[in-house]
């Protein structure tokens, strides 16, 4: 392509991203017009990074990340910071669409349409970029990045948890990654540095499970969108200043808590969110539940729940002791539907409809992501037999289908509010 | 001394164009088709025939074209505005090699690919509705209060990030601006959007069939710069737009009423 023509697509990706963020930014402000105040760093961040084509904060190699199965941990040892490359943006989806199949999953068709755009910047920034074997679109992507120029490391991973097998297989694994690491950023994995590695995640941990808790509570205090809005900011921001801003927000949520402020309706019916994960700036379907008078409490996404839940916990400060316990906070709690069987995933939804009171469950798929269509009629059956009405939702980034899952969502949610109003009498 | 005409009767409008031997264009009218077309061209043509001291039996030929060429009773041949417009652009593009010809109409869309020597080798073109046609724009100015030529203007002066308009149907992209005013939008914006929205339906369509330079841009909503600004930005390449825009078509009919009037000639003379 002749510079001119490069420089033409550049500008007109970034006038798409910038409609694209501004339409997200006016809905939820229209929607929401009471949002805690410290949603204003989360939506100022992405903003930056969106519009602005803000550069990552830091000086030190950045490491792309293709999936949360990637143990940031040893990212952080090395000497590196991670920087999620998961995409939700349409823009980047249809450049991804010139040279993958239309009915691919549209995460990793934007995911690879971006690094295709924005070879010219991320190129140079970023070190390398990590993708667990997870799903299959997942790793054919890995070999067409490959093929910009990037430098990808596949990080192997099992296809059960089950197993004894698998978790040793695992742990050789994430071991090998260490090496690579090292060889990456030149700098020796100490215990010293991997413990305050740990420890530095372990800080983000603890403040996105206070806020995991909060929301447990009787009161919808904060949007199922401003929760991913947050979970988000996670994948690329610094995670410092992202700690704090939590921190923030989990204080001032506090504070509504104690003054009876909620968000929306306080009998709103209440949802649990899972499948396809929410990727800014795509919250199609969470926004539309939140539209149409529903409150989504959690969720179990891959870009937010799954993202801090679990921590690392080891006895040594030895690495022999420190790698396999991380190793393990990767693999046995994980849910992804990539992994069979899926028992897991099945008892964490369980767990969570119970302890958040949910009244009913969403379930996106994104088409073309097959496992998480494949495992939606498992779910279906599972929460049909305990009773918990599910909307189950085929969508992708394009707003085209808008009207007609407007109607659906609204339809769900009317059903699950006369069915409470009916238990009340 | 003759004269050719090319008389492209179209949804909205009626253009007109006269020729001479060499192909120059001599004179070229816009007129509003009204709904009764026969009767409206034949008073455009003899307004500018008047106008520009053109004795109607000067004209040797004339060629109608457009959506509404079968109601025009006076012209010895028809033919299809997707031909004409090719011939049209193709000679007005010189010295450039028009390869791709992006048509907005009253209420079409086409785009016409060209091969080197001015030859169509494909077209593809909206079907059914008017979504991303000058219909819409002519709504959008309808709507915002304020007359068609005046949107370019109005997108040109406001600097800003476009709104998403995200139906492309007609009737509910309406309601979407209409709601987007009720917001207190800035005109300038939901115009932006508009023109962003037509654009990105247009380079769809062109993608289809292969975009390749110079692309060339005609039909009434060409005359709109923010329009072509629009199509620039999602087709990521410059355009070229003639001087005018509204025209070309019935100039192209012109050109081959010249070809058919000669090419006649020729065989009488041979018999």
């Amino acid at each position: 392509m002749s510079a001119d023509g490069m420089q033409r697509k550049q500008n007109t990706i970034r006038l798409h991203l910038g409609m694209e963020v501004k339409e997200f930014f006016r809905k939820i402000t229209e929607a929401s017009p009471d949002r805690p105040k410290a949603m204003e760093y989360f939506d100022n961040f992405l903003r930056r990074i969106y519009c602005d084509d803000a550069a990552p904060a830091s000086t030190r190699p950045l490491i792309g990340t293709m999936c949360v199965q990637v143990p940031d941990e040893l990212i952080y040892a090395a000497g590196a910071v991670p920087y999620r490359l998961c995409n939700g943006s349409s823009t980047y989806d249809l450049c991804g669409a010139e040279f993958m199949p239309a009915k691919s999953c549209p995460v990793v068709r934007a995911t690879t349409g971006m690094l295709h755009a924005a070879q010219i910047n991320l190129k140079e920034q970023l070190a390398a970029v990590i993708i667990p074997t997870t799903c299959d679109q997942k790793k054919k992507a890995g070999e067409l990045i490959a093929s910009m120029g990037y430098k990808v490391h596949f990080l192997e991973m099992p296809s059960t948890c089950a197993t004894e097998l698998s978790r040793n297989y695992w742990q050789d694994s994430v071991q090998e990654f260490t090496l690579e690491l090292q060889k990456i950023t030149g700098q020796k994995i100490t215990p010293a540095r991997l413990k305050k590695a740990i420890q530095k995640i372990g800080a983000a941990g603890r403040a996105f499970r206070q806020l995991y808790n909060l929301r447990q509570g009787p009161l919808p205090i904060l949007s199922g969108v401003d929760a991913f809005l947050v979970s988000n900011g996670y994948f690329l921001d610094d995670i410092d200043n992202w700690t704090a801003a939590v921190e923030a927000l989990n204080n001032e949520l506090i504070e509504r808590q104690k003054k009876g402020t909620t968000v929306g309706n306080k009998n709103a019916p209440r949802f649990l969110f899972t499948g396809s994960p929410p990727i800014f700036p795509n919250f199609k379907i969470p926004m539309l539940v939140e539209e149409a008078g529903g409150v989504i409490v959690t969720d179990e996404a891959c870009s937010s729940t799954r993202l801090l839940y679990d921590a690392v916990a080891y006895d040594e400060e030895a690495l022999y002791d420190m790698l396999p316990a991380i190793a393990d906070r990767y693999l046995k709690p994980c849910t992804c539907p990539c992994l069979t069987p899926n028992e897991n995933r099945k008892r964490k939804l369980l767990e969570m409809i119970d302890s958040f009171s949910v009244d009913g469950v969403i379930y996106q798929a994104y088409s073309g992501c097959h496992p998480y269509e494949m495992e939606q009629m498992a779910i279906n059956d599972m929460l049909a037999e305990k009773k918990v009405p599910m909307l189950y939702v085929e969508t992708d980034f394009s707003k085209e289908d808008m009207g007609q899952l407007t109607t659906r969502v609204e339809a769900f949610i009317e059903s699950i509010q006369s069915r409470k109003r009916r238990k009340k009498i | 001394m003759n004269y050719f005409a090319g008389i492209d009767v179209g949804s909205t409008s009626i253009k007109i164009a006269i020729t001479d031997e060499v192909n120059q264009l001599i004179a070229a009218h816009t007129a509003p088709s009204g709904s009764f077309f026969h009767k409206n061209a034949r008073d455009a043509f003899r307004f500018l025939c008047q106008t520009k001291g053109i004795s109607a039996d000067d004209i040797a030929y004339v060629v109608a074209t457009g959506y509404g060429r079968k109601l025009y009773k006076n012209a010895h041949e028809t033919i299809s505005e997707i031909t004409a417009n090719a011939v049209g652009a193709y000679r007005l593009g010189k010295p450039a090699t028009v390869r791709t010809i992006i048509n907005i109409g009253g209420q079409d869309l086409k785009v016409i690919a060209l091969d080197e020597e001015g030859h169509i080798s494909n077209f593809t073109m909206n079907d059914k509705c008017a979504a991303g046609t000058g219909r819409f724009l002519e709504m959008t100015a309808r709507n915002l209060e304020m007359a068609v030529d005046e949107l370019g203007t109005c997108h040109g002066a406001y600097g800003g990030i476009p709104a998403t308009i995200n139906s492309t149907c007609t009737v509910f992209a309406e309601s979407e601006i209409i709601s987007l005013l009720a917001r207190g939008g800035d005109r300038g914006e939901i115009i932006a959007g508009i023109h962003y929205s037509i654009a990105r339906r247009v380079a769809r369509l062109a993608k289809r069939i292969g975009i390749k330079d110079t692309v060339f841009f005609d039909g009434g909503p060409a005359l709109n710069q923010g329009m072509v600004k629009a199509l620039e930005d999602e087709l990521m390449m410059a355009i070229t737009v003639p001087e005018n825009p509204q025209t070309t078509t019935a100039y192209g009919a012109a050109l081959i009423a010249a070809e058919a009037y000669f090419s006649r000639e020729k065989e009488t003379h041979a018999a």
